[in-house]
């Protein structure tokens, strides 16, 4: 940071340069992502996706991108012309900003705020409200219903998260999560969703719960970033496209952009509270730094992969059905698994 | 410039623009959006002010929850979401006494606060942690009231919202 | 005591049957896929399957069958009337021609594929090929004329059959002397098929049959 700061010998030329810098990584692995997505989903029907652009198809995503960005940006006559233009930028500014405090490796995090799990729960509502708006502005029943679906899906949802979340600081004692990732540090044993680095007494009885709680955790996070089994707010069958119907072109592509980039996040964040972020699975063995960055991302593309599997094996919910998981089923079950955790520390 | 008074001042006019546009604008949603940038800037200043967790408990609390919840009670109820939000004088005198107490209330309290400048405080690394100790020791039955309320609030919400079985 | 045993049980049954479809489609990524790369790999096309028609115009001998079998109308057939002197040979099923056959035209865009005018052909001439591929940028293109009478001897056909029908009538009107028997023969000097959607014109064409 130091060096690019002599380089460029302006303080807020270097944050602008740095705070664009996970937008490259965004662009690339949405590209790998959605690359992945349509082979996975192919296969899993027993097709084989692209075949001609590129060997397998590879470049298909950089087309699909290009195509994007060259088609018309329709405003539908009768919308909220204001909020509609604005809602595609706050969603992908609620997704942007937890990339702050992902901590991609020992070296670097964003931003090494102490209240980082925190914050990246509170950053996931910023999207609701760019879904809200962008369903509200569209002048569209079916946009109208998908972001009023969505945010009811992602509030109720928030709560078995951030219920997971403090079962982490609990073991670990630190929202920060470059903290909770060195906490974990040295093994695949010591991952918090193996009951940490504890003594072996208190380790056996903690797996079970934080089992549980990673699974939940897990299930919470497919919710939060609406993707099948709980997709509603954009319940193709129901609402058409929900929230973004009326969308097209560039900010069609925000929507798009957000929404596998928070398909990240949201690995990232699981990875990093329960499967010891950038540590070595192998103790000191290929660990380092840019290790670090290699653990980091490959450990939430294996997160990513099974969100894709699940997306296509699994119909949809009923409505009811989402809010009895979150309510009766996930909030609970947690609050037995703060208990748990809680009285075997304390014990 | 430095970059933080850069920021600083970013915060303020979006806490301030957005302010002026829940109070002067027409349209009831576009208001109810504009709270939302108002207490988003609000939770920048927290952060200038050193309360970083009461910073993103703000994001979480009246970004995340509240402004959905007006949101939603605005746009379900349908009645509002066309009828244009009145913004005429209605009462004058009793409108500018007001305002003049609570501006000079404003205006006294800045004066007479001591304020300290960022540099005179101890850098303190989060606040997070003192004010969980607070919260379970010195303020501990206040905090205990305070969840039995919204329980019972809870509890009260569940039962009205409930459906009747065999009438 | 029911109600909470139903809790668990549908948690238990929920994730178990997500694990049974996990397991069905992780199998289905590693099984071989059942598409084909079309354009560069081709299925086979069944013996008897129907596409593109085709006409052997040589052992065409107009009866006209096929189009009026056609449910569609996309078949339109002319014909003009041969002179007894004149032979037009013999198809391959060794029926005599009589009728040269001008045009030929089927609109393939129009065309159902039902292949109802195969069947009746006599001479087999109208067929089904294995041929599917045949797109096409303008409409006018997938009009296929089949006839291979050029503009010359069309009207030179055309002219014999006058002359032939002068020549007869003439006879006739010897033979006869008050009643003309074929008042429309001047007229099947250029004989049309009735178009294929719009009602036939009330004059039936003699030479139509």
């Amino acid at each position: 940071m130091e060096f690019i700061q002599t380089l460029l010998a302006n303080q807020v030329l270097v944050s602008i340069l740095l705070s664009a810098l996970p937008l490259v990584f965004i662009v690339l692995m949405v590209l790998v992502v959605l690359y992945t997505e349509m082979k996975v989903a192919a296969h899993i029907q027993d097709r084989v996706a692209y075949m001609r652009t590129g060997w397998h198809g590879v470049l298909q995503p950089i087309a699909d991108m290009l195509k994007l960005l060259q088609k018309e940006d329709i405003i539908p006559t009768k919308s909220d012309k204001l909020l509609f233009r604005t809602a595609p930028f706050i969603a992908f500014t609620g997704t942007y900003v937890a990339y702050a405090v992902l901590p991609f490796s020992s070296i670097y995090i964003g931003s090494n705020i102490n209240l980082g799990a925190f914050f990246l729960v509170a950053a996931g509502s910023f999207v609701v409200i760019g879904i809200l708006m962008a369903g509200w502005a569209s002048n569209n029943k079916w946009s109208l219903i998908g972001g009023i679906r969505s945010a009811s899906q992602m509030i109720s949802y928030e709560i078995p998260t951030a219920l997971a979340v403090i079962i982490v600081v609990m073991i670990t004692g630190s929202l920060n999560l470059q903290d909770v990732t060195k906490f974990q540090d040295g093994g695949m044993g010591n991952w918090i969703v193996f009951g940490g680095p504890l003594p072996w007494m208190q380790k056996l009885m903690l797996m079970p719960f934080t089992l549980v709680t990673f699974f939940i955790l897990f299930v919470a996070s497919i919710a939060e970033v609406n993707r099948t089994p709980f997709d509603f707010p954009e319940a193709e069958s129901e609402l058409v496209q929900g929230f973004n119907t009326e969308y097209s072109g560039m900010r069609f592509a925000m929507f798009y952009l957000s929404e596998y980039a928070n398909l990240f996040t949201v690995s990232a964040v699981v990875v990093s509270l329960f499967l010891g972020g950038w540590s070595s699975p192998f103790g000191t063995f290929m660990s380092g730094p840019l290790w670090g960055i290699f653990w980091f991302v490959v450990k939430a593309y294996m997160f990513m992969l099974i969100q894709i599997w699940i997306r296509w094996t699994l119909p949809r919910l009923r409505v009811d059905q989402l809010m009895f998981v979150s309510w009766k089923v996930l909030t609970p079950w947690l609050f037995v698994c703060i208990l748990g955790v809680g009285l075997i520390l304390v014990l | 410039m430095e970059l933080y008074t850069i920021i600083f001042y970013f915060f303020t006019v979006i806490t301030l623009g957005s302010t002026c546009i829940v109070v002067f604008s027409r349209n009831i949603v576009r208001a109810a959006f504009a709270l939302l940038f108002a207490f988003f800037g609000v939770a920048g200043i927290y952060i200038f002010l050193l309360a970083d967790f009461i910073a993103v408990t703000q994001l979480l609390i009246y970004v995340g929850g509240i402004m959905v919840l007006i949101l939603f009670s605005v746009m379900l109820t349908s009645h509002q979401i066309n009828v244009d939000a009145k913004t005429g004088v209605i009462q004058t005198l009793p409108a500018i006494l007001i305002s003049a107490c609570i501006g000079g209330g404003l205006v006294w309290v800045f004066w007479i606060t001591d304020w300290k400048v960022n540099s005179q405080l101890p850098i303190v690394e989060t606040t997070a942690p003192k004010i969980g100790e607070m919260l379970l020791t010195k303020y501990l039955l206040p905090f205990e009231v305070a969840s039995v309320i919204l329980l019972v609030a809870l509890i009260g919400a569940a039962m009205i919202a409930r459906r009747e079985k065999k009438v | 005591m029911s109600a909470i045993k139903t809790y668990f049980y549908n948690i238990y049954h929920s994730l178990l049957t997500v694990i049974v479809g996990m397991r069905i489609t992780i199998k289905h990524i590693f099984t071989r896929s059942a598409t084909i790369q079309y354009p560069t790999v081709k299925m086979k096309i069944p013996e008897r399957g129907r596409n593109r028609l085709f006409v052997n115009i040589d052992d065409c001998i107009g009866c006209d069958q096929c189009a009026i079998a056609c449910p569609v109308d996309c078949i339109t057939i002319e014909t003009i009337k041969s002179t007894p002197d004149m032979d037009l040979g013999i198809t391959s099923k060794k029926t005599k021609k009589r009728l040269y056959i001008p045009c030929f035209d089927i609109d393939i865009a129009k065309c159902c594929y039902c292949g109802l005018c195969v069947w009746p052909c006599p001479t087999e001439c109208i067929v089904m090929t294995d041929v599917y591929e045949f797109a096409e940028y303008d409409r006018q293109n997938l009009i296929y004329s089949f006839s291979n009478m050029t503009t010359e001897e069309i009207t030179a056909a055309q002219d014999r059959l006058e002359k032939y029908n002068e020549e007869q009538a003439a006879k006739k009107a010897a033979a006869t002397v008050a009643v003309k028997e074929s008042p429309a023969s001047s007229t099947s000097a250029s004989p049309v098929t009735p178009p294929p959607i719009k009602p036939a014109p009330p004059t039936v064409e003699p030479n139509q049959g």
